[in-house]
């Protein structure tokens, strides 16, 4: 094992940097770096590509930085098992990259997977749109290996797709940010690649909507994701900087599957007398689609907060609507002050996603941001932070108002890792 | 203490619903696998706030607590092992919400897993898990067991269709849990816990649109071995259809012989493929499949001419255990799980070791997913069979863990298999569970002596050898 001294801050959380970083060869090295971490009552928090480390809060406490991204094998896979075991370092386009050789892929729909680790995307646990068709990364990942607190290891279920051999551990740590352990390998229900894609851009207009909506429900079309996006330029948009409300219709399946609902899909455009459709194939259609993900964790201005308020259950037309008019609500208030808002309404999931970015930043502004981040609660129900500047990150709770079960899930916490060493402080709840 | 239990309960919930006298409680004492210990209590509650009053009594009692469903468990999961109290979930059989448009459900955990689909087809969705027992299994079982079916092939087991549960704590209180939570995630513990953790009194599904075109069909081939080469095939070819299904020659005849549904009755084995999705996919699949299945030497390839027969195909595959017994005087139907590569090895295995221990075998399985039900035919008047049956299960799963699979897809653990399970786990795997189930079940009430190997909760897990060698 490699023991780094730190020269830059570069794994630095909130307001904290790690003392050291460790960077495990194996498993059993991992294991080793907590027990020595938790024996010397030492806080440690694992990194993978540090992509979505800014939707949980920022460490309470913080000595040592695991680093994963040697833990990058692709242990097992056979292509003929649609299953595959890899190292929690290993990128999520390491892994696409070895998959795609065998037209067969796994359906994270993670931002910026040249960077996002295997590891680092369960344990945020973030399901995207895609995830009514292919599942969320708990419904993917069929055994997991975690290093604990006392220096363990602990495996759960296997290499087979059908598993109820002892408690299903995999779904515990897929989502706990690393506070229970520290995932070191995953085996994963792999799947057949869709033969096409196609991605549609269309401006928003209501009454294609209400079109898109209705080809739904009458079974002209199942797109794979459906959006509504409402500024976020760069994600799926015209040019780099268009800010504009649009449509965003991403088709996967077979060659005649998506040819057909592309025809629906243009017949409700034509209805609703919208023309100005652009019509991505393939791997451009990849692109747009991953600009779109990309864009929930990015920052705007000098200062933005991103959140993600999870499956509202509200129809599909009243979300679209209800995010376009939280768009507008708040720029009537906010927009002179130099603050902007861009939303993401998926219509198919019920998420909405949220960024509110103000052009300048200073201490006078960080009650502003705790007020939209309370706006923005208050709007959409219970919203997790999915990204934010350092300099804002410390005023809003990543977590927002903790479920009724806390008190089961400090339990858990207590029992996993009684020492609290494993990214104190940065769970739900201040767990 | 134990005294206690019956006079508290009749107190708190009326005769109506409390079962204290032996002969109404021999039904509480079985499941399909085995006969146990009579309860010392049964309750059959009307909604979550008798179950919570159920379930606080019996914690103040000291008395376990066995949640049930139909009893179709094959592993003695529903079954007490120690008296106490035993939930009958016979009369929380309601849908409570059905909603179509955002394609979920909430129901109570007895209502029976058919009668969901049957009741959400007419707003074009269904349930997803379709366990062979669907007709009289619970859903609240499903969840206990995490159970599969033939249809999760392309569609996940229990676990990956429910989105939040309501179940009693060991203080009897109420709790509720969504998968869109923030913080752990207790749906995904609670699912395939087989009750050890608390008692669930509602689930919240997902339900799934129905295909627009579906299609069922029927493949004969020489042998069990030479079916699945052609199920590996096409996994391997990258193709998951929703439904790949095998039965042998002793389970079709069987079958064909109640049913009449049109199975090649003088083929060795017999696959039956579903298809579902849009039309042209359907018809292009079908066609890709016929294909690898000739090439993997299919004799006969036929597609069901309607809705009608399509029904009959399933509903005689979904027999296949009643049909067995029929003809068997008794049978022990094994669940495991292998890496589906290991298909035809793994059943050419499974052949050699029923005639080592001279036994008959039927094999009717879900051979897309891996995932095994050989079915060992004896006597239960003859020791020497018994003891054969029990020799050759656990030399399949030895076989199966061997071939890096495990050993139960789909039924679960409980009362039976829970000493094998350190065959698959090392002690210090079964300690994180076990934390698990300290933070949930500190005293062990909740259908205590299942899962768990006998050793795994003092601390000596692997110092007893679990299983001894066939």
């Amino acid at each position: 094992m490699i023991v780094r001294k730190r020269r830059k801050p570069s794994y630095a959380l909130g307001e904290l940097a790690p003392a050291r970083t460790v960077e495990p060869e194996d498993a059993a090295a991992a294991a080793l770096a907590l027990s020595d971490a938790a024996r010397a009552g030492e806080a440690v928090v694992a990194h993978g590509g540090g992509t979505l480390q800014q939707s949980a809060n920022a460490p309470a406490r913080y000595d040592v930085a695991l680093l994963t991204r040697r833990l990058d094998a692709l242990h097992a896979y056979d292509p003929r098992d649609l299953t595959a075991g890899a190292g929690a370092g290993i990128t999520l386009d390491a892994l696409r990259r070895a998959l795609e050789e065998h037209r067969q892929f796994v359906p994270f729909d993670a931002p910026r997977p040249a960077d996002a680790t295997l590891g680092g995307t369960l344990a945020a646990g973030f399901a995207g749109p895609r995830r009514l068709t292919y599942g969320r990364p708990r419904d993917l990942l069929i055994g997991a290996t975690v290093a604990l607190a006392d220096g363990t290891l602990a495996s759960s279920g296997g290499m087979v797709v059908k598993n109820v051999t002892g408690y299903d551990m995999g779904k515990l740590y897929v989502g706990s940010h690393g506070t229970l352990g520290v995932l070191v390998r995953a085996n994963l229900k792999v799947l057949p690649a869709p033969a096409a894609r196609r991605l549609a851009i269309s401006p928003f207009d209501p009454d294609l909507r209400a079109r898109v909506v209705a080809h739904a429900r009458a079974r002209l079309i199942e797109p794979t994701a459906l959006l509504v996006i409402d500024g976020f330029p760069g994600a799926a948009s015209d040019a780099p900087r268009d800010r504009r409300p649009r449509v965003v219709a991403l088709f996967e399946g077979s060659e005649s599957a998506v040819e057909r609902a592309m025809r629906a899909y243009r017949s409700a455009l034509g209805a609703a007398g919208v023309g100005a459709t652009r019509v991505l194939d393939d791997a451009a259609a990849g692109d747009a689609f991953q600009s779109v993900l990309d864009a929930y964790v990015e920052h705007a201005g000098k200062a933005s907060m991103t959140f993600v308020a999870r499956g509202l259950p509200a129809s599909a037309a009243e979300r679209a609507d209800g995010a376009i008019a939280l768009g507008a609500m708040f720029r009537a208030t906010h927009a002179a002050a130099g603050y902007g808002i861009d939303v993401i309404a998926d219509l198919r999931t019920g998420d909405v996603v949220a960024r509110f970015a103000s052009s300048g930043f200073d201490a006078n502004r960080a009650a502003e941001f705790v007020e939209a981040a309370a706006m923005i609660r208050e709007t959409l129900g219970p919203a997790q932070r999915l990204a934010a500047h350092p300099a804002v990150a410390g005023l809003v709770d990543a977590w927002g108002e903790p479920p009724a079960t806390l008190a089961a899930m400090r339990a858990l916490k207590e029992r996993f890792d009684p020492k609290g060493v494993l990214a104190p402080g940065r769970f739900v709840g201040g767990i | 203490m134990a005294a206690a239990l019956a006079p508290r309960l009749l107190e708190a919930l009326g005769p109506d619903a409390v079962r204290v006298d032996p002969e109404d409680l021999a039904v509480y004492g079985f499941d399909a696998y085995s006969e146990s210990v009579l309860p010392t209590a049964a309750v059959v509650p009307r909604d979550a706030r008798e179950v919570a009053i159920a379930v606080r009594i019996a914690g103040e009692c000291g008395e376990p607590v066995v949640p049930r469903g139909a009893g179709t468990g094959l592993c003695g999961g529903a079954v007490p092992t120690r008296g106490g109290l035993v939930i009958s979930f016979a009369r929380m059989n309601r849908i409570l919400e059905l909603d179509a448009a955002n394609r979920r459900a909430r129901v109570q955990p007895g209502l029976i897993n058919l009668d969901l689909s049957r009741a959400a087809a007419p707003h074009g969705v269904f349930y997803a898990p379709d366990p062979s027992s669907q007709k009289i299994s619970t859903i609240g079982g499903n969840v206990g067991t995490n159970a599969g079916g033939p249809h999760c092939l392309s569609y996940g087991t229990t676990t990956n269709h429910v989105l939040g549960v309501e179940f009693v704590d060991g203080a009897g209180e109420l709790h509720r849990t969504s998968i869109d939570d923030p913080g752990y995630d207790l749906t995904g513990l609670l699912v395939g816990s087989e009750g050890t953790l608390g008692v669930v009194t509602a689930v919240d599904v997902r339900l799934l649109r129905l295909p627009e075109a579906v299609r069922v069909c029927v493949a004969a081939f020489a042998d069990v071995e030479a079916a699945s080469e052609a199920v590996s095939a096409i996994i391997g070819a990258g193709i998951v259809p929703t439904a790949l299904e095998i039965m042998d020659a002793l389970i079709t005849r069987a079958v064909e012989a109640h049913y009449h549904a049109g199975y090649p009755e003088n083929a060795g084995a017999v696959l039956l493929v579903e298809l579902a999705g849009a039309p042209d996919d359907v018809a292009a699949g079908e066609h890709v499949l016929a294909g690898i299945a000739r090439e993997h030497g299919a004799l006969s390839w036929r597609a069901a001419r309607d809705a009608a027969e399509r029904d009959a195909l399933w509903a005689a595959r979904k027999g296949a255990a009643g049909a067995i017994g029929r003809i068997a005087p008794n049978y022990y139907i094994q669940d495991a799980c292998v890496p589906r590569t290991r298909l035809p090895e793994v059943m050419h295995a499974i052949d050699a070791i029923a005639r080592d221990h001279r036994l008959p075998v039927g094999n009717v399985f879900h051979a897309g997913d891996g995932n095994l039900h050989p079915l060992l035919i004896f006597d239960r008047r003859e020791k020497r069979q018994v003891q054969a049956v029990v020799d050759a299960g656990t030399a399949i799963l030895e076989t199966c863990i061997a071939m890096g699979g495990t050993i139960s897809g789909e039924h679960g653990i409980g009362h039976e298999k829970r000493e094998t399970l350190s065959l698959v786990f090392s002690a210090d795997d079964l300690a994180a569970m076990a934390r698990v189930r300290d933070v949930f079940d500190p005293a062990r009430r909740f259908n205590p002596d299942k899962i768990f190997p006998s050793g795994a909760m003092c601390g000596e897990v692997g110092a007893r050898p679990a299983v001894r060698g066939a």
